[in-house]
């Protein structure tokens, strides 16, 4: 017998008859068995790793429940599933590996969870051309493991390399650790194959560049599912770098760390890793180091020469900062342990909320926002601490990662609200973007209007054209207001 | 039964689980519900008391091939998270809640004392044929799968024992009581264990040497636990095995012609078993014994060692969820070199391996070929 859940943002659900007759019908398109209705299924696949889902789960009650789960296992069977929910006008949200940050897969009106992690292929390598196209469902460190069997690295390696999906990363525009010389996702995709609401499948050309019009796969990348599914893509790949060169410098101020990338950035130099830290986190990633020098960790990688010539031009870029050397150990130390975030779950349990906010900035901002956006985390009350760090970088600027955490003493999920809005109020101020590579989701939806200006507008007749019915994902990217989520 | 540890439990709830691409029930069925973090949250809000037991839950809560993939990428040590999971499971049987498809198997071994049924003849092989039970040093004990499934294992194992000079029995055997366990009949597993506790007392002997894992992770993590604790020696056959060639009670002999057909040119490869690997660190042993046989070529399985991956015959789970262990088993197959004949030392990998036309071999009908 089903329990009752206490659900905090269920807007509403599709009527039971409905359900059932699209269950019935998504049973043939994929069999009995990948479709389920029980409540094992619905309550676990209606969340993801946004921090306000951790807070609910502490206290028993979940944001929203879909009120199907399928998984199909080709694009034929999303493409009859999208049409069939498109006739029936039932919500369908895409599910990956459930790594988001931001409730992007939160089920705001029930509907059907499209699960697509039986879609885990590599369907072709194509070595010649330096492409693989791959399934979406495909967990992101199995993708990299079949790759490296065949001596080649797909380059894309965040933090939830383990825990997230190829789909889930395009569908958010993500940026790995190594971003600076592979590219951010959408860096590396050439192509997508994608279907429709209506059950239209389309991808785009698998050639390098095309300039006949623009490239409309491509505008599912960043798309959160709002606009489709995305069943595969062809992505780029590199052979399995030659020479890897790890070094590590400190600054005695944060500012001279970003010059000193600024300037080798100007350079033409593309370390894989380069990630500065402020004071603090200096201090809790390498306490040997202490907290008064900022740290700069580098990676390098490829062709051994290029790798040697890159080093030497960046050794004289961030000495003319006054860096000091701290050699190679710091590097391999964060190699070991760039995935272990354990520490999020033993904070969760003992109350704290804690969260990390990635936005972009330009060079002239990059300092300034991150004041900006510490000063403003800081004074919320509950907040402990607030520190940051920038992780990705271009020769126009870089990637400002904040992360912070609280001990609120009354409503945490009020708290949490509170820490958003001032920080992203100050990365506003400062002209920074309001995301790098976590995305939208549910919750930065509260400032897309803000992000976006008319842009928001267009993107919303986009919606409109593609998605009439306006089944796909409803509630995210912030398309339209959710009654139940408020700033 | 030790208690849930609720804090390790709410740990891995909480954590968005980097263990995710080594959980082989995840990986074959797609399903939240069973990911590492899926069933640690549904465990977790049950014991809380937030959630009750329905089949569903339990059936997701029971997927765990106890393979403890999960821990490669754990960053909580103390974290184990496939006996939180069993210890969770346990209230559920007595508030009604079962998984249908093992009664049949839990009916079996109250009844025959194996999950399989009726026993045939008793098996019993020692190195003192027609003299009374008793006064051997070690009781080799071959686990129910073996003696349903794959007999020739058994014949081979007394073969080396005896080549060995081992004093030695294998004795009818009553089930460890692992299944019992899994499928959460506390009751059945203790009375299991304090059956077999009492005979390996009534032996005599000081040597309890099994070749299945799951016999072996019972006697040693199980029993204790169970207020069963033994008090003889408990060692995993390859290990044994090993220790028995160095001792130069085993020597390497020309195999018998013919005898290594299946190997074809030699090349093997070594399946680590999930808990001989990464529970009772048994990953060199074996390798020395094969690597020490001139003409066989080991190449290893991508990943092996520690980082072996599942072959579906974890937990049971060929008999409760058998579409699911043979898609874990059809990943597994994948990672090996395709012209391997493959080599394990487990009766359930043996058994989940067997899908392709490939030669599966236990390591101990190896050492019958090539020792003397």
């Amino acid at each position: 017998m089903a329990q009752d859940m206490r659900t905090v943002l269920q807007e509403s659900r599709v009527e039971q008859a409905v359900m059932d007759r699209y269950a019935a019908e998504a049973a043939k398109i994929v069999g009995e068995n990948n479709i389920s209705a029980n409540q094992a299924d619905l309550l676990s696949a209606c969340r993801d790793y946004w921090p306000a889902n951790s807070i609910w789960m502490r206290e028993g009650v979940f944001p929203a429940l879909p009120q199907l789960v399928a998984w199909p296992k080709t694009t034929a069977q999303v493409s009859k599933l999208l049409a069939l929910a498109n006739q029936e006008k039932i919500p369908v949200t895409p599910y990956g590996e459930g790594s988001g940050a931001l409730g992007g897969v939160v089920p705001l009106r029930g509907g059907v969870t499209i699960d697509l992690k039986l879609m885990n292929k590599i369907r072709v390598l194509d070595e010649r051309n330096l492409l693989v196209t791959v399934e979406s469902g495909l967990n992101g460190a199995l993708y990299e493991e079949e790759l490296n069997r065949a001596g080649y690295t797909g380059g894309h390696f965040p933090q939830s390399l383990r825990c997230s999906s190829v789909g889930g990363w395009l569908a958010c525009r993500a940026a790995g650790q190594f971003s600076t010389r592979y590219g951010k996702i959408e860096d590396m995709a050439v192509s997508l194959e994608a279907v429709l609401p209506d059950g239209t499948v389309f991808s785009g050309r698998k050639v390098p560049r095309t300039a006949t019009g623009p490239r409309v796969d491509h505008l599912l990348l960043g798309s959160e599912g709002t606009l489709g599914i995305i069943t595969s893509a062809t992505l780029r790949i590199w052979p399995l770098p030659e020479k890897r060169h790890l070094a590590s410098y400190t600054f005695e101020k944060l500012e001279s760390g970003l010059e000193a990338i600024r300037l080798f950035m100007r350079a033409g130099t593309r370390p894989a890793v380069v990630r500065l830290y402020d004071g603090q986190e200096t201090g809790n990633h390498f306490p040997e180091l202490g907290d008064k020098r900022c740290a700069l960790i580098l990676l390098i990688e490829g062709n051994a020469r290029l790798v040697d010539a890159e080093a030497e031009v960046i050794d004289d870029c961030v000495r003319s900062e006054g860096a000091e050397s701290a050699g190679a150990e710091h590097v391999e130390h964060w190699l070991e342990k760039r995935f272990n975030i354990g520490v999020a779950s033993m904070l969760f349990q003992k109350g704290a909320v804690l969260d990390t906010i990635e936005v972009t900035t330009n060079w002239h901002n990059a300092y300034t926002t991150y004041l900006a956006m510490q000063d403003a985390l800081l004074g919320v009350e509950g907040t402990m601490l607030a520190s940051g760090h920038y992780s990705h970088v271009y020769p126009e600027g870089a990637a400002l990662y904040m992360t912070v955490v609280g001990f609120p003493g009354g409503d945490k999920i009020s708290y949490y609200k509170k820490l958003w809005q001032t920080a992203m109020e100050a990365c506003h101020k400062e002209g920074a973007a309001f995301s790098h590579h976590h995305g939208v989701g549910l919750h930065r939806g509260l400032w897309m209007t803000d992000e976006h200006g008319s842009g928001l507008e267009v993107l919303k007749k986009i919606k409109d054209a593609l998605d009439p019915e306006g089944i796909m994902n409803p509630g995210k990217l912030g398309l339209e207001e959710v009654q139940l989520w408020q700033k | 039964m030790a208690e849930v540890n609720m804090e390790q439990l709410l740990n891995c709830a909480l954590c968005p689980n980097m263990c995710r691409c080594e959980c082989p029930a995840l990986q074959a069925t797609g399903r939240e519900a069973v990911a590492p973090a899926g069933k640690g949250r549904l465990a977790a809000l049950i014991n809380e008391g937030k959630l009750n037991w329905d089949e569903a839950m339990l059936e997701a809560a029971s997927y765990c091939l106890a393979c403890r993939g999960c821990t490669i990428h754990c960053p909580f040590s103390e974290l184990n998270l496939c006996d939180e999971l069993l210890f969770s499971r346990m209230p559920a049987r007595p508030q009604g809640v079962t998984l249908p498809q093992v009664d049949p198997y839990l009916n079996n071994l109250r009844k025959y004392s194996s999950p399989y049924g009726q026993k045939s003849d008793p098996v019993i092989k020692t190195n003192r044929p027609g003299e009374r039970a008793g006064g051997e040093e070690v009781i080799f004990f071959n686990g129910c799968t073996s003696l349903a499934n794959h007999p020739p294992s058994i014949e081979a194992a007394a073969s080396v024992l005896l080549k060995a000079g081992v004093s030695f029995r294998m004795t009818e055997e009553d089930c460890c009581g692992y299944p019992a366990l899994v499928w959460g009949d506390r009751e059945l597993g203790r009375q299991l264990a304090e059956e077999n506790k009492r005979k390996f007392a009534e032996s005599g002997a000081t040597l309890l040497v099994t070749n299945c894992p799951e016999c072996w992770l019972t006697f040693s993590e199980y029993y204790p636990d169970l207020e069963q604790e033994l008090s003889l020696e408990i060692i995993d056959g390859p290990s044994y095995f090993l220790r028995l060639i160095k001792e130069g009670r085993l020597e390497l002999k020309e195999p018998d012609p013919g005898s290594s057909g299946e190997l074809g040119a030699g090349v093997i490869s070594y399946h680590d078993p999930c808990i001989w690997a990464r529970t009772a660190g048994t990953i060199s042993e074996p390798r020395e014994i094969l690597q020490a046989i001139p003409g066989l070529e080991l190449n290893e399985a991508q990943p092996s060692g520690s980082l072996t991956r599942c072959c579906g015959g974890g937990s049971m789970f060929q008999l409760a969820f058998p579409d699911t262990a043979a898609a874990v088993a059809s990943r597994r197959l994948k990672e090996f070199p395709s012209e391997a004949a493959l080599v394990t030392a487990c009766p359930f990998c043996r058994e989940g391996l067997l899908q392709e036309d490939r030669p599966v071999l236990e390591l101990v009908e190896i050492l019958d070929r090539y020792f003397k």
